[in-house]
């Protein structure tokens, strides 16, 4: 597909909104993109995507598209050419140069200003001492292949810039294991110590034109690969056997979703969105759960006993106000404490109380101690995430209904959105709650720390207010319910507008 | 064995054992003729412990080679940081990721030589031997003197104290090997050796 990026210039600026100048471009600032493109699908802010989830929030996302393999080739020849043009070199050599300055095209333009140098020796188009191999390629006597050690004239030899010469079957094998072992800098020189590697070009003498060839399949999946993984804006999405690629394009920790597949993940590290916790956190807490997750399993538990009356109670829906369905009592999964408690004071079931007298305690305590704090948050962390599950199947409930209500000519269909609406924004305000646990178990003690609990609190008793009356939807106004779902989402919006930085 | 690997380990049999090469204590030979198999064995340079020592290799290689590199390991037991002392394997950058297709088992037994004379510490293979190698350099001279003595034939008197000791053990009904490597990795210290024999 090296051909691909010549015969097409009109919508080149399809793919660089604002980025026709990139010199003056840096990723840095804020701003919407000015695209309005229509082949490639863009994800917006602010709107209703097709998953139905709302988008309000400008810190949970940022603009991304959804690009297919041959689009994201083509989008990277452009940038070889642009390349190309500033650097004065072919558009494959200037690949190299892109893939080791991660595609910043303003970055090379700024060196090569301020130092009349391009970064030519870092991208393996020039060796540090460049004049002596030179010298070898004048000769005209037969020469000596390095590598298969045959002796051969000189018309049969092939060299790199650095002149290092070696016979084109030994390139041909050379580039075939290279690719299948999975090089992940590229094919370099087969000189020794040379830092050299080959360009697009260059490997592209070594395979047939205008017919399958097995080296060329394989050349051009590992120069994908490299490039999408070097490119700043570029990311692989992380969907099971999905081949698309997600351009970000000024790239923030922030979630996407590529439209192919509908998976969602943060930009920066490719797991699920985590904000507001960070992408280091995030790591930390995933990799202990996984390390912990014998430990912690005893909990996973679907049932627990009523505190009052000790029926044993299993849980199937999402919220965590419980009433007991033989004594009345109400209260909390998580604590089972009195529900009472959970009113619209200070909310103390979210925060783990430290024991301040742990430092003087024997390790074993303070081993014990930190198990129990692991266990608190994780409880929390796992248990958001069941009734995120619980509340999905819910939702589909809700459409049922829907349906139900419409054909019995109980209202229109517009008359119980709101429904499905809630279940949507509930779903939200839970992934955002579920991923505040592992910010504060990193957390420092602090006013800081204190500050962003008292937050969490203040959110989770309006989310499980609005998972309660979803539940009990009967019950309740379309007034009270939308009520209650804006004041969940206003707390949200709160939390992520004080804590989430970058 | 594709047809590139077996025709050019030919062709670098006939030159390292050719007259240019004699000089540099260095010797290949074929163990079958698959070219699969080779053996090899360089002399220990001087002013090293292992001056004067025969350190035989075990030299395999890869149908892919040259494009991929040989492996290889010390058949001769070895006290050096950047070899095992129990298995012979070898760190080494152009056996790993610096390999390029056009070096040679000539330059690989070169670069073994080279890494007897210069061991480095700081990328060890065998962490015990590169602690002592920092720790105690003139202990790790004599245990690695005495093993070239005991394993490769390197010339010399060898130092009684060691063999005293290496005595003692194996009396005890200990084999040498596990013998000789626990009292080296304690610093031949006997009560510390025979704690920790294995
Ligand atoms: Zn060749
Ligand atoms: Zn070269
Ligand atoms: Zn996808
Ligand atoms: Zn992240
Ligand atoms: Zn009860
Ligand atoms: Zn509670």
């Amino acid at each position: 597909c090296s051909d691909d990026y010549e015969d097409d210039e009109e919508d080149i600026n399809n793919y660089y909104n604002n980025n026709e100048d990139d010199f003056a471009d840096s990723e840095e600032e804020d701003g919407d993109s000015t695209s309005n493109n229509n082949d490639i699908k863009t994800s917006n802010n602010n709107d209703i995507n097709q998953s139905g989830i709302i988008m309000t929030s400008k810190l949970e996302h940022f603009s991304s598209k959804t690009m297919t393999v041959s689009e994201t080739n083509e989008f990277l020849w452009k940038d070889c050419d642009k390349a190309s043009v500033v650097l004065s070199i072919t558009p494959a050599m200037s690949r190299l140069v892109l893939q080791a300055s991660k595609w910043k095209l303003a970055v090379i333009k700024t060196r090569l200003y301020k130092t009349n140098k391009p970064n030519f020796l870092e991208s393996g188009l020039q060796n540090a001492t460049n004049s002596k191999s030179i010298e070898k390629v004048k000769s005209s006597r037969p020469k000596v292949c390095g590598v298969c050690l045959e002796t051969l004239h000189r018309s049969k030899l092939l060299a790199l810039n650095c002149g290092h010469q070696f016979c084109d079957g030994c390139w041909k094998q050379h580039m075939v294991f290279a690719v299948k072992d999975g090089m992940s800098q590229g094919i370099p020189c087969m000189e020794p110590e040379c830092t050299l590697l080959c360009h697009p070009d260059f490997v592209k003498q070594f395979y047939p034109v205008n017919q399958d060839s097995p080296l060329e399949t394989a050349y051009k999946t590992h120069l994908f690969r490299i490039s999408v993984s070097s490119h700043y804006q570029l990311r692989f999405c992380p969907g099971v056997d999905c081949t698309s690629v997600i351009y970000g394009e000024k790239p923030k920790p922030r979630k996407v979703q590529c439209l192919t597949c509908k998976t969602a993940f943060c930009f920066e590290c490719g797991t699920p969105p985590h904000i507001p916790t960070n992408c280091e956190t995030i790591k930390k807490w995933l990799t202990k759960c996984a390390d912990d997750s014998e430990t912690a399993n005893y909990i996973s538990a679907n049932t627990k006993d009523c505190p009052k009356c000790h029926i044993c109670i299993e849980k199937n829906g999402g919220c965590n106000h419980i009433k007991c369905s033989k004594c009345s009592h109400n209260f909390c999964w998580m604590c089972l404490g009195d529900w009472k408690n959970h009113g619209n004071s200070y909310y103390e079931c979210s925060r783990y109380k430290e024991n301040p007298r742990i430092a003087s305690k024997n390790s074993q305590t303070q081993a014990r101690e930190a198990l129990k704090k692991y266990l608190f948050y994780f409880q929390r962390w796992e248990n958001h995430d069941r009734s995120l599950h619980l509340e999905a199947q819910a939702r589909s409930r809700i459409q049922t209904q829907i349906e139900e209500k419409v054909n019995s000519n109980q209202g229109t269909w517009i008359d119980w959105q709101y429904l499905l609406r809630a279940g949507e924004l509930l779903a939200q305000c839970r992934y955002t709650l579920q991923y505040t646990y592992p910010l504060v178990y990193y957390a420092e003690t602090g006013p800081e720390k204190a500050l962003f609990e008292y937050q969490q609190a203040q959110l989770e008793v309006e989310i499980e207010g609005l998972a309660w009356k979803l539940e009990h939807a009967g019950e309740y106004q379309r007034g009270d319910i939308e009520n209650q779902m804006d004041v969940a989402e206003k707390r949200r919006q709160t939390l992520l507008a004080r804590f989430v930085t970058v | 064995m594709s047809s590139i690997a077996a025709t050019r380990v030919q062709r670098e049999l006939k030159d390292i054992n050719s007259e240019e090469c004699s000089g540099q204590n260095i010797r290949i030979e074929l163990m079958n003729d698959q070219f699969e198999h080779l053996k090899g064995e360089i002399i220990g340079p001087p002013g090293t412990p292992y001056q004067g020592g025969k350190f035989k290799l075990s030299i395999h290689i890869p149908e892919t080679y040259p494009f991929n590199p040989p492996k290889v390991k010390f058949e001769t037991k070895i006290w050096h940081p950047n070899i095992s002392s129990v298995t012979g394997a070898i760190c080494l950058d152009i056996l790993k990721d610096q390999w390029a297709a056009a070096l040679t088992l000539r330059t690989v037994l070169l670069s073994l030589q080279a890494l007897l004379s210069a061991a480095e510490p700081d990328d060890p293979q065998d962490a015990v031997v590169a602690k002592q190698y920092k720790d105690n350099n003139s202990l790790f001279y004599k245990t690695a003197k005495f093993w070239a003595q005991i394993y490769a034939e390197a010339p010399g008197p060898t130092d009684t104290d060691c063999m005293d000791k290496l005595k003692k053990v194996t009396e005890m009904g200990f084999y040498r090997d596990p013998s000789l490597r626990a009292l080296s990795s304690n610093s031949w210290n006997l009560a510390d050796a025979l704690d920790n024999i294995g």
